[in-house]
């Protein structure tokens, strides 16, 4: 009974125990002792890398100025300003936060290239500062004589400051694997993943990155302060972007959404042109084709190559059981309105996609919004859950008036959605899709857990729950989407062409699901092209064309009319329906 | 007024390298959306094959820089089938690190063949002793007026290519929609293994162009790359008049930067503007800025 | 019983034969001395000849039949032109307990950053980094080379100021431990002599372009331009350039050793016709230097220069060193270094002085059509 709640997971915490403890002793001179404390604590910045591009995707090539921050923050404070060291350490750390939250601060505006290079350029100016302001730095000669940090025991050998530096690493590896399916994990993975739907289901996405940022420079500080004292020496150049590429390419090389990857990855590069020594003018050239042809034949890194080899040996843990149905929203007496819209709005330079729609969403029922292609039902849709700002007009959802707001924002107020064009997290299993869209409705992490249990359920996806989202047939994914937006425990659920690309079974099925949705009294807004399907489902239906509403009522009555027939050109479909 | 003069001229010069690095990149970037962090040492390459014909086997400079740029093409197509290829359904990030470790592969290999010690390459025009002309007590190097030069005609050349040629439409619709290429009867694998080709060559001219400025060395590319780097963003990524624009104004930037805040910061002056620009307009100069579809 | 006796005997003779043939292998093999070289990064176009130099050294010692028996055998390691590599190799080197001294850097921050290692490790090691503070802080382990940047400023503000009766002068130097020593002993001088320098320009190692640098200079009224350039194709490149935009011809120029070395003649050529430089090393500048230069013709079809002559200095001072002391043991060899006097090397004289100075002499040497003349040897006092 005991043995079986030994995890896997206290095995690595175990195994990691014992490598600190080992490695020290095992390495033998003072050379290889301080190759490892310099893996440790290069491993230590790798891992704020691992936050802030393996968890939530930016790029961030000035891990180095990070890392020198906190090399020099002890320098400075112990040698030039006789501080504590931990005082030291604590200082850097505030320095580096606030320039972690500063450069987090870009991403609102840049992404991808743009933002490698305004971190290139932080980078630079870094590097560049430290050189030339000496009056701050101690210039280009650097600092020397750093002192050791004090610590219960003295850490006067190499080996012991190597066991500190070890074991520093250790804790940061298990915080950073901590976080990965912590709820703040799980909201940057899904800005990795994808940024919109992310917005959409709550998570605040700028908040998400900017903390990534932040956290990520506090782990380059803390290693670059063991370096410090470690290397008891520090300049300028050590610094420079050459060392950021490195920090890159460590976690790149190692697996980059994986904690002993980046920490494999540093381990190895640190060590690797060691080793490589023997050959001389070529290490180098040796060294650069390794990391190729790591990228090339090993695209998860060494970790992924080696997860991989062993994914059939490790069975996932099951997901907890659903306890009791899908919780819903509502509360209020039907006919209530939940969402209206007055005058809406939404021009795009010259093009009015949107101009002047008014409609109001009762509790209870489902709305249905309909139009031919580019009438303006989905930019309604996206201008209501908040992807885009109004150009004018009022969006009033239960009470509040919440045009212009952010999408996120405006979630958190109870509206989830689905999307025409899958927005899945892809690389994200079935399981983990869920629980970012339960993170909506709050609180603690066992009610966030079971109400995606109840999700999954409720959606009948228990079996595939430990899939990647990629992997399964795109009727599947539609569903996990829906699973996914329920699980927030919407009072509104916008469904963006649920049906698009359905087989007619899978139809059949979507009709069922959103008919007892309906049942246990969530409201739904749906924007749909298969009239047999709006017939169906829905009790209101506000017709669009160019923008504007041309109908609205109950189904028999708005299909009948002639302007809703003549806007479907060649009007087969509706005189049908 | 003439110091002025001299500044603002010195700023060109160095942004015309920076411009004719940046172009490189953009073809590629064009074609592949592949951020190629090597193009810097494909210009050393470049210098380097040249000096080797030159100074080495006493050939005719003419005779030298064809067979160079001969082999340079080679060198693109050898980059392009063992770095792009393998890497091409990958994101930009993985590509990012593979196009650094074959810097790094470059440049220590290079180091290996040619040697430790800077090398000088002669100018390609010889005439008087100085290398330039003094007009209005400004100085013109020579050397700087033909890569300023043949920054313009190429950059004229490319632009005609890609919006009058058959070719050069083909190549816009591979960088747009590779599926679609394909159906479309483009050789798509081809046309990049081209485009690799010509840039590497690009590059390696960039190289041959600026060696008797800034001389030989095998770390010659590092500096010049990661400026043309900068120069194709501020100029709005993947944009030919852009690369062009963002080059010289980088150049210019840094000059003055150099002659009025301080020589030591003038990259910082120079990045810090880059980055307020970038933040003002995202987009960068030419770029059109995209949105994404809900 | 008696088996097991002999059976021990047997072990332990055996050990005793091992062990003595070990030991006399050890006598009799080759003594090591580790060499710090930058063989890849930024400042690798210095390896050839800082190798070279210790190379022909180490292979005249051997032939003059060694040191007590034994032949030198050279170990070198790569510093990747960085501080944590120059650290790091030194630890390798030293891994090795049968090193009895190292080569160390010819860079002053990397010597800098090894400080703490070799105090810890207590074994010579020979520097050719100029920075004054190197043998100011205490270490009783570095033994230098070359003459430090103290004495060079000395040399150059004399010399510009008392002898070419020059008053306005202009500073240009690296941002980087090198260069920003020069500056601060330049401004001393000029200061003991109540002056100031009409401009101070800073360049950072790898700059393409100094106009503005120039510019600055014509403009400031400067008579007379001191330079202290970390980096040859630097110095080649602001030759070049003052040179086009009219700077030189007006100006008198001194320039720190880097300016005298091959490179710089190689690269920038007639730019530096007419300046003046003031070097540590001149391969016509005494009968050690010429001696050198024809060996090392001889060996490698090239000239020498400063780099190829530290080490050469370096490695033959410690083989006399070696063969005057005791025994091999760092204090000894210590000891025998720091009584080393008048010994004439390729740089000049050598006589170290307890803070391990071994140098205190600078040549002034003008470019004349392309070569390098001395016009004289200057020395300076001690400080």
């Amino acid at each position: 009974m005991r043995m079986a709640t030994f995890k896997p997971g206290h095995w690595a915490i175990l195994g990691g125990v014992v490598a600190v403890a080992l490695l020290p002793l095992l390495v033998t001179g003072r050379y290889n002792t301080n190759v490892l404390l310099l893996a440790g604590a290069w491993a230590i910045a790798a891992l704020g890398l691992t936050v802030v591009l393996g968890y939530a995707g930016q790029i961030s090539l000035a891990q180095a100025s990070f890392f020198g921050i906190g090399a020099y923050a002890i320098g400075l404070g112990t040698v030039h300003y006789g501080l504590n060291w931990w005082l030291a350490f604590v200082l850097g750390l505030v320095v580096a936060v606030t320039g972690g939250i500063i450069l987090g601060a870009t991403t609102l505006r840049l992404g991808g290239h743009y933002l490698a290079m305004v971190t290139i350029g932080f980078q630079i100016i870094f590097t560049l500062v430290m050189t030339n302001w000496s009056a701050l730095s101690g210039g280009p000669d650097g600092i020397t004589r750093i002192p050791r940090p004090p610590f219960f025991v003295p850490l006067n050998t190499a080996q012991r400051y190597a066991w500190f530096a070890l074991a520093a690493t250790l804790l940061v590896a298990l915080a950073v694997h901590a976080l990965r399916d912590s709820r703040l994990g799980r909201s940057m993975r899904a800005v990795r993943e994808n940024e919109i739907a992310a917005e959409a289901l709550g998570v605040d996405t700028v908040r998400v990155k900017i903390t990534a940022f932040a956290i990520s420079a506090v782990l380059g500080a803390a290693g670059g302060s063991i370096y410090a004292s470690g290397f008891l020496y520090i300049a300028p150049d050590t610094f420079d972007f050459g060392t950021s590429v490195q920090f890159l390419a460590m976690v790149l090389v190692g697996g980059r959404e994986s904690v002993a990857g980046s920490v494999l990855g540093a381990g190895l590069l640190t060590f690797l042109p060691e080793w490589l020594r023997e050959l001389k003018k070529i290490y180098l050239v040796v060294y650069g084709s390794i990391i190729v042809l790591v990228i090339v034949f090993m695209p998860e890194g060494l970790w992924g190559f080696v997860t991989l080899l062993s994914r059939s040996l490790v069975r996932p843990t099951p997901i907890p059981p659903a306890r009791g149905a899908l919780p819903m929203g509502g509360g209020r007496p039907a006919g209530e309105p939940v969402l209206v819209i007055e005058n809406l709005g939404k021009y795009f330079g010259g093009l009015k996609a949107v101009d002047g729609v008014s409609f109001t969403v009762r509790q209870g029922e489902v709305h249905a919004l309909i139009g031919p292609n580019g009438s303006g039902k989905t930019t309604i849709l996206n201008v209501i859950s908040g992807l885009y700002a109004p150009s004018f007009g009022e969006i009033t959802f239960l009470g509040r008036s919440v045009g212009g707001q952010r999408a996120s924002r405006i979630a958190r107020c109870g509206m989830t959605r689905t999307f025409q064009n899958l927005r899945l997290f892809r690389e994200l299993t079935v399981w983990e899709n869920v629980l970012i869209g339960a993170q909506r409705a709050g609180g603690d992490e066992t009610a966030i857990r079971e109400r995606a249990a109840s999700a999954i359920e409720f959606m009948s996806l228990t079996i595939l729950a430990h899939n990647r989202a990629r992997n399964l047939p795109y009727g599947t994914q539609k569903r996990v989407e829906i699973a996914r937006a329920l699980a927030g425990v919407p009072e509104l659920l916008l469904l963006d062409e649920p049906a698009a690309g359905l087989t007619q079974s899978e139809k059949q099925d979507l009709v069922e699901i959103v008919q007892q949705l309906h049942a246990r009294g969530l409201t739904m807004l749906l924007v749909e092209h298969d009239m047999s399907l709006v017939s169906q489902l829905s009790h209101h239906i506000t017709v669009i064309n160019f923008g504007r509403k041309i109908a609205e009522g109950a189904p028999e009555r708005v299909l009948a009319e002639p302007a809703v027939g003549e806007a479907y050109l060649g009007n087969r479909e509706a005189a049908r329906a | 007024m003439a110091s002025i003069g001299q500044i603002l001229l010195a700023g060109l010069s160095l942004g015309s390298v920076y411009a004719l690095t940046a172009l490189g990149f953009v073809l590629i970037y064009r074609a592949t959306n592949v951020v190629n962090f090597a193009q810097g040492e494909f210009l050393m390459l470049g210098a380097y094959f040249l000096f080797t014909f030159v100074e080495g086997a006493k050939l005719n400079y003419g005779v030298a820089a064809v067979i160079a740029i001969g082999m340079l093409g080679v060198f693109g197509l050898l980059f392009a089938l063992g770095i792009y290829y393998p890497l091409r359904n990958r994101s930009f990030l993985p590509v990012i690190i593979a196009t650094i470790g074959a810097s790094i592969m470059f440049q220590n290999g290079a180091l290996a063949i040619w040697g430790s010690s800077p090398e000088r390459l002669r100018p390609v025009l010889e005439i008087g002793g100085s290398g330039g002309v003094t007009l209005g007590g400004v100085f013109f190097n020579y050397q700087y007026v033909i890569i300023l030069a043949v920054t313009l005609v190429l950059m004229a050349v490319q632009y005609a290519f890609f919006e009058f040629t058959l070719l050069g439409k083909k190549t816009q619709a591979i960088s747009q929609d590779k599926d679609m290429a394909r159906l479309l009867g483009i050789p798509v694998t081809g046309m990049i293994a081209l485009t690799f080709m010509y840039s590497t060559v690009l590059g390696g001219l960039a190289g041959m162009l600026v060696a008797p400025i800034f001389f030989l060395q095998h770390n010659m590319g590092s500096i010049p790359g990661l400026k043309a780097f900068s120069a194709s963003i501020i100029g709005g990524f993947g944009d030919v008049r852009g690369a062009i624009v963002g080059g010289l104004a980088l150049g210019v930037l840094e000059s003055f930067g150099g002659a009025f805040i301080s020589t030591v910061y003038k990259d910082a002056f120079a990045f810090l503007l880059v980055i307020i620009f970038l933040l003002v307009r995202p987009q960068g100069f030419f770029g059109e800025k995209v949105g994404e579809k809900a | 019983m008696r088996r097991r006796a002999r059976f021990l005997i047997a072990i332990v003779a055996g050990l005793a034969v091992f062990t003595a043939s070990r030991g006399a292998a050890q006598m009799g093999g080759p003594i090591k001395i580790g060499q710090l070289l930058p063989m890849t990064g930024n400042f690798a176009s210095s390896l050839k000849m800082q190798r070279q130099g210790a190379e022909l050294a180490v292979e005249e010692v051997n032939k003059a039949g060694g040191i007590k028996g034994r032949m030198l055998q050279l170990v070198r390691e790569d510093d990747k032109s960085t501080d944590p590599g120059a650290v790091q190799a030194f630890q390798k080197l030293i891994e090795d307990k049968e090193m009895v001294a190292v080569i160390g850097s010819i860079r002053s921050t990397q010597i800098l950053a090894m400080l703490p290692t070799i105090n810890e490790a207590q074994i010579p090691v020979m520097i050719g980094g100029t920075n004054f503070s190197l043998t100011h802080q205490g270490s009783r382990w570095v033994f230098r080379h070359r003459p430090h940047d103290g004495f060079s400023a000395q040399v150059m503000v004399k010399f510009v100021v008392e002898e070419l009766k020059k008053n306005k002068i202009a500073i240009v130097h690296t941002s980087d431990g090198f260069g920003n020593g020069g500056r601060d002993e330049v401004i001393k001088g000029l200061k003991a002599r109540q002056m100031e320098p009409v401009v101070v320009k800073a360049i950072n190692t790898g700059d393409k372009d100094y106009t503005a640098v120039v510019t600055a200079v014509k403009n400031s009224g400067a008579d007379a331009l001191v330079t202290y350039f970390t980096s040859t194709s630097d110095l080649a490149i602001f030759a070049t350039q003052a040179k086009q935009q009219g700077l030189l011809p007006q100006m008198t120029w001194i320039g720190s050793p880097s300016i005298t070395t091959t490179d710089a003649a190689k690269l920038a050529g007639d730019a530096l016709v007419g300046t003046y430089g003031i070097g540590d090393y001149d391969p016509t500048g005494n009968p050690a230097a010429q001696a050198f230069q024809v060996a090392y013709k001889t060996k490698f079809n090239e000239d020498t220069d400063l780099f190829s002559a530290w080490t050469y200095d370096a490695v033959h001072n410690l083989a006399t060193a070696m063969t005057r002391a005791p025994d091999l043991k760092p204090d000894s060899i210590r000891a025998a270094i720091l009584a080393i006097k008048k010994r004439m090397g390729a740089e000049n004289e050598y006589n170290f002085d307890e803070r391990g100075d071994g140098l205190d002499h600078y040549y002034i040497l003008r470019n004349e059509g392309g070569t390098w003349k001395v016009l004289k040897a200057v020395h300076v006092e001690r400080y």
